[in-house]
């Protein structure tokens, strides 16, 4: 009898796969279709939210015209080009060499050794950024205190600032700082992606190699680098995205606001602000969609770079 | 020239001793086959040769000069993986044209020889390819290639032919056999099929446990197989192995009899093909016959002898279940000591 009366509630096949589904979907339509759709209709609007939802007026592209012509907004975009680059390029440059000196040098070392690298990369950023203002502390900080310990040196220290840097007050020293930080903690993680595809490589390419009279620097040169090949171009495109949308790290270090002169101002902080500091949610917006625009165009870009040769060569 | 000469040549992992001293004198030009169980220690040879193994004892003289110590490119040896090992993200003649690329040849002196081994190989189309746009046999030939261009004065093969289905195995087994012939050089191949060892060897190594069992040319391993591993490692269907009578049954007295064993001869060896069907003779019972067309493999239970015997006959002559009469052909028997060695012929009779 219980049986059967289980039996009526049972699912029809058909049914089933979209209840199981809807969780995720309806998540998904709430946090992500909603307000992407919503941050479309408010770029063609102006509204100050605080005056209600009926206050809302259609603008045309005025929003994206006044972004245009915002001072501002492309010197965000100037400064977060700049950090894309400082702290994403030598990522990679030193990640490859990083993991293939890990793959071929720790035994059983080796997991602990990645994990250490991997660190930075899950630890909050709260606390990297307590860490790192500490460190570039212009009175107290490691930083400095090694800097004025090398320019006692006699040749070395000609190189080396006569008197403590301000790191994060002073506007050329705001976006070395900012860089190192991500640089720093995003390393690992490409480590760990290189490392993924170094031991997919089979071990006697290396031996046919070597049989050919490869050294190991050739064979890193001929056979590691273009093997990478696809994974560096994951590790690239991961890199532009997330350089251009560069916030957390930039945003905390300046205390919210961009830093002095705005030289750690990225575009995210800046539209953040444009929001929530100045009340122009339209113009926040109209941003948001030109940045997505210089994300997707960058993108492209890597990908046509990473695929001509394989196909025209 | 490719004279490889190897001298109390071994190999130990940490305790475990895998290669137990080999001596090995390859002819240049010899086409030399090594063969025997998995785990032997082929592998392992080859690659010390190569220079892919150090070498833990004895010397390896290539032309003779020591090779120990010198490096793998230095030796004069190119190698044919198994797996192929071809270059994934090169063309066939980048491939093809990389030792000679590593070695500082200039680009155009590259590309005619490697055109030139292309044409011995005849994938002169298949240059501009990409490894994966190849098929097994073709991947197996730019493999080839790529030894080829080098001009070694030793080719080392690692089972090349093993990822291959049948036909084309068949079909670049003559394609080695032809190769060996018209570039006369030396080369060194491991396998475990047998048929590929004594279809393609001037002679065979027959190795068991990290030692040579035998050494010798492919007819005299097949007729004159030197102990019983060999004897058994050799022949397809396996030779028939039989014991000395210790029972009384008169069915395996009589066999014995008719093999001529005598009083020292522990066991008897006698290829499937050698035993034959008879009007009258020993009484044996057909467990299994398997037809191949041309011919029929018998697995017949003799009264007494443990194992089954195995006979190669004329095909569709029995069935299975069948009472026949067997007759063993006396002049082909190989007679073993209790150390299964094979005992000097006619030293019974
Ligand atoms: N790195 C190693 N450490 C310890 N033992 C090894 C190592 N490499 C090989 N061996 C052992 O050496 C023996 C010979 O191996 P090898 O690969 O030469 O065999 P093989 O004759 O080529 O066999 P197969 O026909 O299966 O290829 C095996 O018993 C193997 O377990
Ligand atoms: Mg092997």
């Amino acid at each position: 009898m219980r049986a059967a009366k289980f039996m009526a509630f049972r699912l029809s096949p058909e049914l089933a796969p979209y209840l199981f589904l809807s969780p995720f979907v309806l998540l998904f339509l709430v946090f992500g279709v909603f307000p992407l759709l919503f941050s479309l209709y408010l770029a063609f609007q102006t509204w100050e939210p605080t005056s209600g939802l009926a206050a809302m007026q259609f603008v045309g592209w005025d929003n994206f015209a006044f972004a245009l012509q915002d001072e501002w907004f492309w010197k965000s975009l100037k400064n977060t080009a700049w950090l894309a680059l400082a702290s994403g390029v030598p990522q990679h440059l030193v990640a490859i060499p990083l993991a293939c000196f890990i793959h071929s040098s720790f035994g059983s070392l080796r997991n602990g050794v990645v994990g250490a690298y991997f660190m930075p990369y899950i630890t909050s950023t709260v606390a990297i950024a307590i860490l790192f203002s500490s460190l570039f502390s212009t009175d107290y900080g490691l930083i400095n205190v090694v800097l004025s310990g090398l320019s006692q040196i006699p040749l070395l220290g000609g190189l080396m600032p006569q008197h403590p840097v301000d790191w994060l007050n002073d506007p050329d020293t705001i976006k070395p700082a900012i860089a190192l930080i991500v640089f720093w903690r995003y390393v690992g993680f490409n480590v760990v992606l290189y490392l993924a595809a170094l031991q997919t490589i089979p071990k006697d390419i290396y031996e046919a190699a070597t049989m050919d009279g490869a050294s190991r620097w050739q064979q890193f040169w001929f056979i590691t680098l273009p093997s990478l090949k696809p994974m560096i171009f994951f590790g690239v495109t991961l890199s532009v995205i997330g350089g251009l949308q560069l916030f957390e790290e930039a945003f905390i270090l300046t205390g919210g606001r961009g830093g002095s002169d705005q030289a750690g101002m990225t575009t995210a902080i800046y539209l953040y602000r444009m929001a929530f500091d100045f009340n122009d949610f339209g113009a926040a917006s109209a941003m948001s969609w030109l940045l997505f625009i210089v994300v997707a165009l960058l993108t492209w870009l890597t990908n046509r770079l990473f695929s001509t040769k394989e196909s025209h060569s | 020239m490719g004279q490889v000469s190897l001298q109390g040549i071994r190999k130990n992992y940490a305790e475990v001793s895998v290669i137990k001293g080999i001596d090995l004198e390859v002819q240049d030009g010899e086409f030399m086959v090594f063969v025997g169980p998995s785990g032997c220690g082929k592998s392992t040879l080859l690659r010390m040769i190569a220079g892919l193994e150090s070498i833990s004892g004895g010397e390896l003289r290539i032309d003779g000069v020591r090779a120990n110590e010198l490096r793998p490119a230095d030796r004069g040896a190119a190698m044919v993986f198994q797996s192929y090992a071809l270059y994934p993200h090169m063309t066939v003649a980048e491939n093809m044209g990389f030792a000679l690329k590593m070695a500082g040849v200039p680009k155009q002196q590259r590309a005619a020889q490697v055109g030139r081994a292309a044409e011995v190989l005849h994938i002169v189309e298949l240059l501009a390819r990409y490894p994966k746009e190849l098929s097994g046999g073709q991947r197996q030939r730019v493999a080839i290639g790529r030894a080829i261009v080098r001009k070694p004065a030793v080719f080392l093969f690692d089972e090349p032919l093993s990822n291959l289905d049948a036909a084309l195995r068949v079909s670049m087994r003559t394609e080695l056999s032809r190769l060996h012939k018209e570039l006369a050089t030396t080369m060194i191949y491991v396998t475990h099929d047998q048929v590929e060892a004594l279809t393609l060897g001037n002679r065979i190594a027959v190795f068991n446990q990290g030692h040579i069992e035998q050494l010798g040319a492919p007819m005299d391993l097949y007729h004159r197989p030197a102990n019983e591993f060999v004897a058994n490692f050799i022949g397809m269907p396996n030779i028939n192995l039989i014991d000395r009578p210790d029972s009384a049954s008169a069915a395996h007295l009589a066999l014995w009899e008719a093999l001529q064993g005598s009083a020292t001869v522990q066991r008897i060896g006698l290829r499937p093909e050698h035993l034959h069907l008879a009007g009258q003779g020993i009484p044996a019972l057909v467990v299994l016959a398997e037809h191949l067309g041309d011919s029929s493999i018998l697995h017949l239970q003799v009264e007494g002898v443990n194992g089954l015997l195995k006979a190669k006959v004329v095909a569709g002559q029995c069935i299975t279940g069948q009472m026949v009469c067997i007759a063993p052909d006396a002049s082909r028997v190989l007679r073993y000591d209790v150390d299964g060695r094979l005992m000097e012929s006619g030293g019974n009779s």
